[in-house]
């Protein structure tokens, strides 16, 4: 069993990795930190006053309201057996509260009473339009629609805009998930980010690891040890693996990205002065095998905030997952509802109904010996945004009053507690991956992936 | 060219004859596969051995069993009722992933006469068993009860058959090796050592990017793999591959999620020729972890698309369980079953097996217990009090 090692990729984290200097540069606006760490950086767009650009630990800068609070988009999306979300120009988000499922995931049929009505908040109430006062003005990319009682309300590249009922400070992306996501999870929402600060060919990635640097093809990209600033040691045999990503003729340096010139005429990007690369070997997309190479590393715009002290890295037939002090695999609970609103239910101020069917049966004691929270220790410290430390009633699975009689201290990410499986017996097991509906993409478990060498990167990490 | 294949003991014998002929092969010890008394090859196929019998009256007698869409509405029939999220459909979930052995509300239809594929795993003959289509008694192969008659298990037409099988190919995760060390030749040899490793490259196949051709070569996942590397001693016997029977770890991954199938007292039965491999893996498989690795694999959603209930197929695979008995209980908790397997022969690169050498033999894998604290059938009775009511326990 090993602890918690992520420092072998190329060190251009703007946290440093859960420290309190990291932590409170972390709620800074982006600009100031761009001169002052290497922190995710982007490229300025036009802006409707009091709109600014928020660091986040997760997620790298993204647009947030005068008081800090992240915007969030819902676009359209097709499910099973229709689509939702909000059309271009349209907000489907209102202050009627929904009552009935939609019928929108099969097999089972719309129609049926949601769970927890007198506790159901409206879609309006768990996600406030951002409204636009009477004066406001389009600019750039961002327009105003009219809602249907209406009032005005701030769109961007189209998309009606929100902020999230669970989001309490500057930086929080608890409502949303960080990417679009495949496969039959709910139409989620979405923090609008202005666009990275990244040449054409490339784009960044959300991992569990934190904001990758990969080609537009999505392939991962590397920095070596080897090379010098500004300069590539990777000779012609060395480039027959190791693939400099080229820049074209036109190309020119801008902010953290210069351009190495590895033959007379023949250029290659580097970021933050360190020549860039794939990988020949590493078979697929958004993937880490090349750091497995003495000397070479994968290459983050930030890396994610370091799980708390104790927990550690265990190997599976997959990769790397996350795992308690003795080994045991973490899992984050995933849950949003099949309602044409596509509520979440997997944040304690929300609905336990789905979370204590799927993992107890509807028995909140076998649920608690089933998928145990995590406890925090007596000594414990949050050192970072994403990791904190809640009490939650284990009955209900609501959060509690510190000192409330049998409340648990826990630990959560994404300010949803994390959990273990009694069923997985060694170190490496992660049995209830998937456990729950849609292989645990609409109620259900997911193991806290790190590394996943097997699924196109694709498993996803807890939202 | 494929080979459709329906097979017991002598007709892998047979198939034996066959196979090398239809790829215009001999076994000769000089092959140029067979180099230095060892021969690979990759799993491109596998599926458990359902049967299709031509005669539709004694296939599956009562029809086919209903599945999670059926089921619903004949639990909840839309009569105008309004109905609770929590108390249907979140309590059918509750049954698929707490399941019971209280009896089922629903009838279970399974394949009517006497013929299966598989194996004699225990050496018996007894009232369960089938006889092979070549007429041997003492066919061990209750999971072709269990899913012979569920449209999606069904014999090459059933979604899961092809979904599934499809998988062991595109799928990295699945990519399964198997090495035979210490062979004379092809044809007889009494003592060959026979390994499965996890091969880490995707196969290689012509340019239509079907058919999957010999030559090819692979890595051996030493990194993540070490759970699947299996050793078992066989022999060859007129070109078929017999093992002794142990346990073994398949990985069978569907649909992006890690899961495995644990096969106790697996053997294998193969047809061997220089270029391919084919015939069955036998065993007794493991009821959890079966029913884990399709819970995975599927959701309520697509056990639809076959008109499969998880609920339904579980209590009759613990019906059915005929070896493993748990200590405790007494129950079994493993089902006689066979899957047929192809292969094609690979090369493994020699310096990927390098970091095998001199460590510690792996950690030999455990199969899935079940989830650690199951509903009782009791428990599943308050569920549907007017349903359970009117169906009786035994």
């Amino acid at each position: 069993m090993r602890g918690f090692r992520a420092s072998e990729d190329m060190a251009v984290s703007g946290f440093n990795r859960g420290s309190l200097a990291g932590l409170l540069l972390s709620l800074l606006p982006v600009p100031v930190l761009a001169a002052a760490s290497p922190t995710e950086g982007y490229r300025s767009v036009p802006t409707p006053p009091g709109v600014r650009v928020q660091a986040t630990e997760l997620d790298g800068p993204v647009f947030a309201d005068a008081k800090g609070r992240t915007l969030y988009h819902w676009p359209l999306g097709q499910l099973r057996n229709g689509p939702t979300g909000d059309p271009p120009g349209k907000s489907e988000c209102t202050d009627v509260r929904t009552e009935m499922s939609a019928g929108l995931m099969s097999p089972y049929p719309g129609g049926l009473q949601l769970p927890d009505l007198d506790q159901r908040p409206s879609c309006a109430d768990e996600w406030p339009p951002f409204l636009a006062n009477a004066r406001a003005r389009p600019v750039g990319d961002w327009t105003i629609i009219e809602r249907k009682d209406g009032r005005r309300q701030w769109a961007y590249e189209g998309f009606a805009l929100y902020t999230s009922a669970l989001d309490r400070k500057p930086g929080d992306v608890l409502g949303g998930r960080p990417d679009k996501r495949r496969g039959d999870y709910p139409v989620s929402r979405q923090p609008i980010k202005p666009p990275p600060d990244v040449p054409p060919g490339f784009a960044v990635t959300t991992k569990t690891t934190g904001r990758l640097l990969v080609t537009a093809k999505g392939d991962s990209v590397y920095a070596s040890d080897r090379d010098a600033p500004g300069r590539s040691a990777c000779d012609a045999e060395c480039a027959e693996t190791w693939i400099p990503v080229l820049a074209p003729a036109f190309a020119r340096p801008q902010g953290e990205w210069s351009l190495v010139e590895r033959s007379p005429g023949v250029k290659q990007w580097a970021f933050r002065d360190r020549p860039l690369y794939t990988y020949g070997l590493d078979g697929d997309t958004n993937r880490l095998k090349g750091g497995d190479v003495p000397g070479w590393h994968n290459v983050y715009l930030q890396r994610a905030p370091a799980p708390p002290a104790g927990f550690t890295v265990q190997d599976t037939t997959v990769g790397q997952v996350l795992a308690d002090a003795e080994g045991r695999t973490i899992y984050t609970y995933f849950c949003g509802d099949d309602s044409m609103d596509q509520l979440g239910c997997d944040h304690p101020t929300q609905t336990q109904a789905y979370r204590l069917a799927i993992c107890g049966g509807g028995d909140p004691g076998r649920c608690l010996r089933t998928f145990p929270y995590v406890p925090a220790a007596e000594n414990a410290k949050s050192t970072s945004r994403a990791w904190s430390i809640v009490y939650v009633d284990p009955l209900t699975g609501r959060f509690a009053k510190r000192g409330q009689d049998g409340a648990l201290r826990v630990w959560a990410f994404r300010d949803r507690p994390v959990y273990t499986f009694s069923g997985d017996r060694r170190p490496g097991d992660a049995f209830a991956d998937g456990h729950g509906e849609f292989r645990g993409q609409r109620n259900g478990f997911k193991a806290f992936w790190l590394r996943d060498d097997f699924f196109n990167g694709d498993q996803p990490g807890p939202g | 060219m494929r080979i459709r294949l329906r097979v017991s003991i002598p007709a892998t014998l047979l198939l034996a004859a066959w196979l090398p002929a239809a790829y215009g092969e001999t076994r000769a010890a000089a092959s140029p596969y067979l180099k230095d008394g060892t021969i690979a090859y990759a799993m491109t196929s596998l599926r458990w051995a359902t049967y299709l019998k031509p005669d539709a009256r004694v296939d599956c007698p009562d029809g086919v069993n209903d599945g999670p869409r059926e089921q619903f509405t004949a639990l909840f029939p839309d009569d105008g009722q309004p109905r609770v999220l929590a108390e249907t459909q979140l309590r059918r979930e509750i049954q698929g992933w707490f399941p019971t052995t209280r009896p089922d509300y629903f009838p279970y239809r399974e394949p009517g006469g006497t013929q299966a594929l598989g194996l004699n795993l225990d050496g018996k003959t007894g009232p369960e068993d089938f006889t092979s289509l070549d007429g041997e008694p003492g066919i061990d192969n209750q999971m072709y009860r269990a899913l012979g008659c569920i449209n999606s298990w069904r014999d090459a037409q059933g979604i899961n058959d092809s979904l599934n099988s499809g998988e062991i190919v595109t799928q990295d995760y699945n990519r399964l090796l198997v090495e035979l060390n210490g062979v004379d030749d092809l044809v007889n040899d009494d003592a060959v050592e026979v390994t499965f490793y996890r091969g880490l490259d995707p196969l290689h196949t012509d340019a239509g990017g079907q058919d999957i051709l010999p030559g090819g070569t692979q890595r051996i996942d030493v990194r993540w793999g070490g759970k699947y590397i299996q050793r078992l001693q066989g022999k060859i016997v007129d070109g078929v591959l017999t093992t002794e029977p142990s346990d073994l770890l398949i990985p069978w991954a569907v649909f992006n999620l890690p899961a495995d199938e644990y096969i106790r007292d697996a053997r294998l039965r193969l047809a061997l020729a220089p270029t391919r491999a084919e015939g069955l893996i036998a065993g007794y498989a493991d009821v959890e972890s079966w029913h884990l690795q399709m819970m995975k694999s599927q959701s309520t959603h697509c056990q639809s698309y076959g008109q499969q209930s998880s609920m339904s197929l579980y209590k009759a695979m613990r019906r059915l369980a005929d070896a493993y008995p748990d200590p405790q209980t007494g129950a079994n908790t493993a089902i006689s079953s066979a899957l047929r397997t192809t292969f094609t022969q690979v090369f493994i690169l020699p310096e990927s097996k390098s970091p095998l050498a001199g460590a510690a033999p792996p950690t030999r894998a455990a199969p899935y217990r079940g989830t650690p604290f199951p509903r009782t059938p009791e428990e599943e009775a308050r569920d549907f009090p007017e349903v359970a009511a009117a169906t009786a326990d035994p």
